[in-house]
């Protein structure tokens, strides 16, 4: 039986593919960081029509947790989870920045940043392939001031090339390919905020000052 | 011209005689017959009525032997006829004969009357027999009709809600006008510590809730997902952010299942969800919607077409009053149930607070509007001043006194709306309607102005899927064009 795979990505812009046994059938990306919601239905409804699939051939969905700007990679995510409940697919969770990594050679060390907001970066270390091609982290993800994490770096003599450009929906199908055919462990299917909610702790106070 | 649906009483009989003597003239049944066709155990007389007075009847009868119930008879006067009256008074029948759990219902209709054939046509019934010489002394054949009705309902739509505008994950699910599930999650312990709803917290606890919450629906309907025959979904009011989890949910849903969605406006979708226990919603209804996001007044004529905003508070919510008060107060988020069980049997009257926007001038400018800022603080400025002099405050009745207060504001504003505009009836909705003093003081003071309450069941009242579903289905079932699919979410009321 062929895999027909839905790859969704949220964590920058809004991004959709379709993979028919690992070749790409359809791609969709709008590059809109604040349209998420608005965009995610037309554009898997273009990549399944494109692909010349019917939506209940989908075997599997893959999204990227992240990480990414909350709202907007939750859509990705919720939409993921909903498709395969509709399609009753597999569903793959993978990391956004692993993906990005994924399509680079990783001889060298390699610092893969995205827009974190709040003049912050969510960033990966990477460097080197498995056999199956899955970036091999020298870090895992985190959100840190690029300045900082850059002269943290120098500071400790480890070598690396910036990398900062938009993830793929096919590279999160690729990926995930790659994953479950290396057998690793899948991961929860959650999105990877690496922030604490914004939240102040209630006291009580005089409401009249 | 407005008419409405009302099962008929004795008393009337006088009028039901005139038109039906109108209507069947050597055919009518005599005054005798007809009032024991009303009274008898087995059978459902209803008339519609307008501004002239009654205009039409019909009557069903079902043994609880049988499993088929019949139509009895059914008139509309002559200067009423071709408003959709007998229409209207059919498909109330066959909303009986369904709740009584009939398999098939019959009718016998005069072979020379084209008219009624057709509306029974348009409504299912298929023509099984002919029985000649039927009506005397004419001697007229009388064609048998039947419907399905199990059928029929059926191929009411399946119609999956999906509700994150605020703290609950809600995914529901109907039938038509039926409810098969309903399944909420709260978030609502996570924002205890912080006194009140955490917006990200909220959207959080979407995402994670969505997969067990729809499983469940699912298993609670016994419905497999590809039954669904259209996704509804909240895109507002509501937190931006949480409503987008719902709105990604269900495009993706609805796209998977190759089905239409719909975008459902959330404050009518809780005055929809009336349909869900009633079978249909008497319009035209006023709806007083209070919670810790909304309080609202809606007057609701046509639920998909005539919904207009009569008023809403201009700051705080009712329930988010009750949570800041709470927290002065020293007691539990939420507040609304800790602030109703301490005040239970406490003195109402024991501190005058302010009523917001209720002066002379406000119930001119803002006659539909509420605020309950001022209430707020008033009730702050009280506990502050008591303990400034060293005086303990009584909180059962600070908290009784603070509840008359809105509670009585609430019910003046909702109970004028109805006086002002005509309007027999008020539902309520919103978490709000937990509240005990809220039902005792709108059931005494709409009993005394003659408007019918309606309170939902609580988990209907929440903020829920099932409304959602409800209202989608609504929407349906009149043919409504489905939404785009680019359709975006909206914070604030926008009608």
């Amino acid at each position: 039986m062929k895999q027909v795979l839905l790859a969704i990505d949220t964590s920058q812009g809004t991004s959709v593919a379709v993979l028919i046994d690992g070749e790409v059938a359809a791609e969709a990306t709008d590059s809109n960081p604040m349209r998420h919601a608005e965009n995610i239905g037309t554009l898997i409804a273009r990549c399944v029509e494109q692909a010349k699939v019917k939506p209940n051939e989908i075997t599997d969905v893959a999204v990227g947790v992240g990480p990414g700007p909350f709202t907007g990679l939750r859509v990705g995510i919720a939409a993921a989870k909903m498709f395969a409940a509709g399609s009753k697919a597999k569903l793959h969770g993978v990391g956004s920045l692993d993906a990005i990594a994924f399509r680079l050679d990783l001889e060298a060390p390699t610092l893969v940043v995205s827009d974190a907001r709040r003049s912050e970066v969510y960033f990966g270390l990477f460097q080197g392939k498995s056999a199956k091609g899955i970036p091999q982290r020298l870090m895992v993800p985190a959100v840190g001031k690029q300045a900082e994490i850059e002269s943290r770096l120098q500071t400790q003599a480890q070598p690396y090339e910036l990398v900062q450009r938009p993830v793929s929906a096919v590279s999160i199908g690729w990926l995930a390919i790659a994953l479950v055919s290396e057998g690793v462990k899948p991961e929860p299917i959650q999105a990877n905020y690496l922030r604490e909610p914004d939240a102040v702790q209630a006291r009580p106070k005089k409401v009249s000052d | 011209m407005s008419h409405q649906i009302r099962i008929a009483t004795e008393s009337d009989l006088e009028k039901i005689m005139i038109i039906e003597k109108a209507c069947f003239g050597n055919d009518a049944w005599s005054k005798s017959n007809m009032k024991s066709e009303l009274l008898a155990p087995h059978t459902t007389y209803l008339v519609a009525e307008d501004s002239t007075g009654l205009i039409g009847y019909a009557g069903l009868s079902k043994l609880a032997t049988s499993t088929s119930a019949d139509i009895q008879t059914i008139a509309v006067s002559d200067s009423h006829r071709g408003l959709g009256i007998g229409r209207l008074l059919m498909q109330s029948l066959l909303d009986f004969a369904r709740e009584q759990d009939a398999k098939d219902v019959l009718l016998e209709v005069r072979e020379d009357k084209p008219t009624p054939q057709s509306l029974y046509k348009s409504l299912g019934f298929v023509a099984i027999d002919r029985r000649e010489n039927y009506y005397q002394p004419d001697g007229i054949a009388a064609i048998v009709m039947r419907l399905d009705i199990e059928k029929t309902a059926k191929s009411a739509p399946i119609v999956l809600g999906i509700e994150t505008s605020c703290d609950e994950t809600g995914i529901g699910i109907v039938q038509g006008n039926k409810l098969l599930a309903n399944v909420i999650s709260s978030s609502m312990d996570q924002h205890a510590r912080f006194g009140g709803v955490v917006p990200e917290i909220a959207a959080r606890a979407h995402l994670e809730a969505l997969d067990s919450v729809l499983a469940k629906a699912l298993e609670d309907a016994n419905i497999s997902i590809t039954d669904v025959d259209a996704i509804a979904v909240t895109n507002g009011p509501g937190l931006a952010g949480a409503l987008m989890v719902g709105v990604g949910a269900a495009k993706a849903l609805a796209v998977s299942l190759n089905k239409p969605i719909y975008a459902v406006n959330h404050l009518v979708a809780h005055v929809a969800v009336d349909i869900l226990e009633r079978g249909k919603l008497e319009t035209p209804t006023v709806a007083l919607l209070v919670s810790g996001g909304h309080t609202s007044l809606l007057l609701v004529r046509d639920i998909l077409n005539d919904v207009e905003l009569l008023g809403e508070t201009v700051d705080d919510a009712a329930g988010e009053a009750f949570d800041k008060v709470a927290r002065v107060l020293g007691l539990e988020y939420p507040g609304g149930p800790e602030i109703d069980k301490v005040a239970k049997d406490a003195d109402p009257k024991a501190i005058k607070f302010p009523r917001g926007l209720s002066l002379p001038k406000d119930m001119e400018q803002n006659r539909y509007n509420f605020s309950f800022s001022g209430l707020k603080t008033a009730v702050a400025r009280h506990v502050e001043r008591a303990e400034a002099q060293g005086e303990t405050i009584s909180v059962p009745n600070v908290a009784a006194s603070f509840r008359e207060a809105v509670v009585d504001v609430l019910v003046t504003k909702a109970v004028n709306a109805c006086l002002d505009n005509q309007v027999p009836r008020l539902i309520l909705g919103g978490g709000v309607v937990a509240n005990s003093r809220l039902r005792e003081v709108a059931a005494a003071r709409c009993a005394e102005a003659g408007i019918e309450l309606r309170i939902p069941a609580f988990s209907l009242c929440t903020d829920n899927g099932a409304m959602i579903a409800s209202l989608g289905a609504q929407m349906v079932m009149a043919g409504v064009k489905p939404s785009d699919l680019d359709f975006g979410v909206y914070s604030t009321i926008d009608f």
